[in-house]
């Protein structure tokens, strides 16, 4: 494993361990749905699976279609406030 | 199976459940739902400090090691892998265990199926998993859609006193009885009566009162709320209502016509004090706090309006954000020049707003509201980096829009010698799309609107999805949209679109 993610996996590893991976994945969900990202998303879904046919669509389509425009979609805004969080929970919890 | 219909358009089918599938019954044997139990407390939503110390550890691929890339566990075995990579497809397809679950969100597959499946028990178990590990770690509820009981389906089926929600039914719709120029009141009172979040908090009885006297105007609120739900067709005369308003708010007592607008502050700023019993904070406790107050009030209509004040020689940002429960809006026709705009310049048309060749849009109000403003040379103010006077820029930007956005058109001008109205019509949209001024959240809905024609006050409200109703004191019409848009608008309540309650 590189240095790299050896370094995502202990910040991982922190996150779970003190219940804030928990807690920011809260945040981000409720600032999703509060700046309409859950509505466009569901509405793209929707479009994805008109276009497949109900019938024929899978999971793995939906996920495919759907997670390159929900990554752009989210506000820079709602990233930059998470990345400060985390940077915040790093910071109180420096032993890495 | 037996729906009920509710307000909001949805029908519950209570005894059917989401599709599960046959393949889970090899699983369901011994002492299943302990076991998944455990997996869940241990590997998906760990609410104990031990717990999670373990699941930092070891949920990992046990192909690759990564803990990204949708991590899934077997169900029969203790073994983690990726679904994005297909691990886990691979042992699954090895091992012939054909079910996993996600450690992210605690959904079940089925391989055999090759999709995720919705166990009616499975599902019971992770409801009941979450709560629990969520409740440890102090993060609240999860939302969900409200479902009825057996008891409330119950409780429905035999009272004979039940009302059943049609598209065409006109429940909560009720003419107020003028009491000598209060059609200002009365206009306010079918804007608020008709605010869907206020009803629901109304209509669910959300309101504890601690107030020892009976002058609370939020229980009369309530009791408003009973008699405009109650199915009565004759108007209601709200004269407790004037009374408490004239004991609460005493600049507006007296039988003169007052402006609808300032009725509506003063009645904002007297429930969201009679609502202190109903305050919670984030702990659960009694927030004391009159400035982080969490009350429906506060929780609806107060927004955040924020003024850059800039230093034209050290460009220097000072920044302030205020509450504010409205916006009012300058018009052009005032002495105040409104702000230049070419004719079909650019973003005329971002709301579809009708366009009388040259009419001004409410955009076009908010546009020059949020424009930065040169204060002359006759305004400087004492900046903070250059330690002396200086002429700056101010502009305004509306931080965080309220759940319910009203917006006062300023009609009425005071200049020392007379009042003048300013009758420019100005068109505003059925939905109003924010994304010009602020990052977050576009979409809003007209819930309201009110107007003042030869000095008398009626609202249009909006009912179901697209239905509208004037409110001309007792007498309720049915109007059309296009009656909505056309009439010269002077407050206007505009509803965010999509929400969860929490």
């Amino acid at each position: 494993m590189s240095k790299d993610s050896q370094m995502r996996a202990a910040i991982n590893q922190k996150l779970i361990e003190m219940g804030e991976r928990e807690r920011l994945k809260e945040v981000l969900r409720a600032k999703l749905v509060e700046c309409g990202w859950k509505d466009q998303l569901k509405a793209h879904c929707k479009d994805v699976i008109r276009e497949k046919g109900l019938e024929h669509v899978t999971v793995e389509d939906l996920v495919t279609e759907v997670t390159p425009k929900g990554r752009a979609l989210v506000p820079d805004s709602v990233k930059k406030e998470l990345l400060q969080r985390i940077r915040a929970f790093l910071a109180q919890h420096a032993t890495l | 199976t037996s729906i009920v219909p509710f307000p909001n358009g949805n029908h519950f089918w209570t005894d059917s459940s989401p599709a599960g599938c046959s393949h889970v019954n090899g699983y369901k044997v011994d002492n299943w739902k302990q076991n998944l139990r455990v997996i869940y407390q241990c590997f998906v939503w760990s609410g104990t400090a031990e717990t999670r110390r373990r699941k930092a550890k070891s949920c990992i691929c046990h192909m690759c090691g990564a803990h990204l890339n949708r991590l899934h566990s077997c169900l029969y075995c203790v073994f983690f892998g990726c679904f994005t990579k297909k691990h886990i497809h691979e042992h699954a397809k090895n091992k012939r265990h054909n079910l996993a679950i996600d450690l992210l969100y605690g959904g079940i597959y089925c391989f055999v199926c090759q999709d995720y499946i919705y166990d009616k028990d499975m599902e019971q178990i992770a409801k009941e998993e979450q709560r629990k590990a969520w409740k440890l770690q102090g993060i609240g509820e999860k939302y969900t859609t409200w479902e009825p009981t057996k008891r409330e389906l119950e409780l429905l089926r035999h009272n004979p006193k039940r009302r059943k929600i049609t598209t065409n039914c006109t429940i909560g719709l009720r003419g107020l009885i003028n009491l000598g120029n209060t059609c200002f009141m009365n206009c306010i009172v079918q804007a608020l009566t008709h605010t869907p979040l206020l009803r629901d908090f109304f209509l669910s009885d959300r309101h504890k009162c601690e107030m020892q006297s009976n002058s609370c105007l939020v229980c009369e609120m309530s009791q408003l709320f009973q008699e405009f739900y109650s199915g009565h067709r004759s108007p209601h005369i709200p004269f407790r209502l004037l009374h408490l308003v004239w004991t609460h708010a005493r600049h507006l007592a007296g039988y003169e016509q007052q402006d609808a607008h300032e009725f509506l502050i003063a009645a904002l700023d007297v429930l969201h004090r009679h609502c202190k019993g109903d305050t919670i904070n984030d702990n659960g406790k009694k927030a004391n706090n009159p400035n982080h107050c969490n009350c429906i009030i506060d929780q609806i209509f107060t927004g955040g309006l924020q003024s850059d004040v800039t230093c034209q020689v050290c460009h220097g940002v000072s920044t302030t954000i205020d509450p504010f429960w409205d916006i009012s809006l300058d018009l052009p026709g005032s002495s105040t020049p409104f702000w230049p705009l070419s004719p079909g310049g650019d973003g005329s048309t971002v709301n579809g707003e009708s366009h009388l060749s040259g009419s001004t849009t409410l955009t076009d109000c908010l546009r020059r509201f949020t424009r930065p403003e040169h204060l002359g040379s006759s305004a400087k103010i004492k900046c903070g980096g250059c330690h002396s006077y200086q002429e700056s820029t101010k502009q305004l930007t509306m931080k965080k829009l309220p759940i319910v956005a009203c917006f006062h058109l300023k009609r009425f001008e005071h200049s020392a010698k007379l009042r003048r109205k300013i009758t420019t019509y100005v068109s505003f949209p059925l939905e109003l799309d924010m994304t010009p001024f602020m990052l977050l959240y576009p979409y809003f809905e007209c819930c309201n609107a009110s107007t003042l024609e030869s000095g008398h006050y009626t609202s249009f409200i909006r009912q179901h999805k697209d239905q509208w109703f004037k409110c001309d004191d007792a007498i309720i019409t049915k109007a059309s949209i296009k009656d909505v848009l056309d009439s010269e608008g002077y407050l206007l309540f505009y509803h965010k679109q999509f929400l969860e309650y929490e």
